[in-house]
């Protein structure tokens, strides 16, 4: 079943068809080269203070300072992130809003977006603010944001010629346990994924011929869960060692991985809308 | 010269025998997915890049972080920045490869260039001049004006960098359309396989009537 806003709204299809003729769509349309730069420019503003922020809560990055620090310095920056992807993502999506009705890449974007907004307002900066102390409320925030995320994550692994999209996230959550993980962790993780990549090239071009999608696809599925699964147990492990030097919670470090990657599924699934 | 290596490089490298056989160039464009991954890669890839640098460039500029010294927010922060960068510069060359000659004529792209070496000069006289006397203020919330014009400088260039990077994607100057004489001249049109059509300027009739 391809999830999408017409599966789950049919009877607005008219209101959405007139969406580029209204006010200020109609003036966007034919800037929305500069729209979409704006779009781009505020996904890397967002991006860069998401990722300082939140490895400082996993325990690398900026180490000198405490977390409070980082939050104090980037959070308006953020703001203008986050307030900068939600206005030139509304006017691109009004003007192009057919197409969005249809995508579940766009359904994706619009989950991912709705638990970043919960995952870095409601935990990872309260958290930050706090120096890593978890409070029950943050505790809420991080599940209630981390279970939307999944969800959305369920419907980019099944969604028909989208899913290959989830190689960013994994690729994105692979380098970050690669860079937090130390020590021995780090390298029997990293052994792990050169073991998995030699086995996903043997196995799709030796095993299984290149040209037979038919058999390729579960064998790819099966494939990347078992990388999902890898790349789990590493940041889990990470994440509740015991290590003298980093003192920090596990569900600040927990809340750390998952506000970078649910920014990381957003923008994955927001760069699938045109491939699929 | 340059252009018959692309030319090469877009249908002989790799090609082997037969009517339907591909270049490795024809071979990635035309992939299902990888070509789709690599392009997705280099734009994910800028909000470590350039999310990153963004940050350093404002601590120059004396703008966050001015009470942490400068050398910690480098140190800790462009291992990030550079590890991005040759993502981006990975898979960059990657989508280059998969269409070499349309990237060739391409004045979005070439203007790209120029941007990524300005930043590039600028990163290198930063570190061969700027830095020489940094721990003079490495800890001043606001360094000297040399520093921040260096900053700005960056974070200007690659501010074009992305911009010109998006518009590489719509045909507006495209070879083979009606575009104006400059245009033509400057992404080699003439050479390339959609030839150079000039775009005659209006007349005054024509203006009255749009």
């Amino acid at each position: 079943m391809k999830i999408t806003f017409e599966l789950l709204f049919p009877t607005i299809r008219p209101w959405v068809e007139h969406l580029d003729r209204v006010w200020p769509a109609y003036i966007v349309k034919p800037q929305f080269a500069s729209w979409e730069v704006l779009h781009i420019l505020s996904l890397v503003i967002l991006g860069g203070t998401s990722i300082l922020m939140n490895l400082r809560l996993a325990g690398v990055g900026l180490k000198e300072e405490p977390p409070s620090e980082i939050y104090r310095n980037l959070r308006r920056w953020q703001d203008l992130g986050v307030i900068g992807i939600i206005v030139s993502g509304g006017l691109i999506g009004m003007a192009n809003a057919e197409r969005l009705y249809d995508s579940t890449a766009f359904v994706v974007k619009m989950i991912c977006l709705a638990a970043g907004v919960i995952l870095t307002y409601g935990a990872s900066r309260p958290i930050a603010r706090a120096d890593g102390a978890v409070s029950r409320r943050d505790m809420f925030f991080l599940a209630a944001g981390s279970g939307l995320w999944l969800v959305g994550l369920w419907i980019f692994a099944t969604g028909v010629l989208i899913n290959p999209g989830l190689f960013h996230l994994l690729t994105a959550a692979a380098l970050m346990v690669a860079l937090i993980a130390r020590g021995r962790l780090r390298q029997i993780f990293l052994v792990g994924l050169a073991a998995w990549i030699a086995t996903q090239l043997y196995v799709t071009h030796v095993v299984v011929s290149p040209d037979d999608l038919a058999r390729l696809d579960p064998v790819n599925k099966a494939l990347a869960g078992v990388l999902a699964a890898w790349i789990l147990g590493g940041a889990v492990t990470q994440a509740t060692m015991s290590n003298p030097e980093d003192q920090t919670d596990r569900w600040a470090k927990m809340a750390g991985y998952v506000s970078i990657l649910v920014w990381v599924s957003a923008a994955a699934a927001g760069r699938w809308i045109a491939f699929a | 010269m340059i252009r018959d290596f692309l030319v090469w490089l877009q249908n002989d490298l790799g090609k082997g025998v037969g009517d339907t056989a591909q270049s490795w160039s024809e071979a990635l464009l035309g992939s299902l997915n990888l070509w789709s991954l690599l392009e997705g890669t280099h734009l994910l890839t800028l909000m470590l890049f350039a999310g990153t640098i963004f940050v350093v460039d404002l601590r120059l500029l004396g703008v966050t972080f001015r009470r942490t010294p400068i050398s910690v927010v480098s140190d800790r922060v462009l291992p990030l920045t550079v590890a991005g960068f040759a993502l981006m510069v990975a898979t960059g060359s990657a989508l280059f490869f998969a269409k070499p000659l349309f990237y060739y004529h391409n004045i979005w792209f070439r203007a790209k260039l120029i941007f990524l070496a300005a930043a590039m000069i600028n990163i290198t006289v930063f570190h061969l001049r700027a830095q020489r006397n940094r721990l003079a203020w490495d800890a001043a919330p606001t360094p000297p004006l040399t520093t921040r014009t260096m900053a700005a400088l960056s974070l200007l260039s690659w501010l074009a960098v992305i911009i010109l990077g998006r518009f590489m994607a719509y045909d507006w100057l495209e070879c083979g359309k009606p575009i104006p004489h400059w245009a033509n001249v400057m992404q080699a049109c003439k050479a390339s396989e959609k030839g150079a059509v000039e775009r005659l300027p209006l007349t005054k009739l024509q203006v009255r009537a749009s």
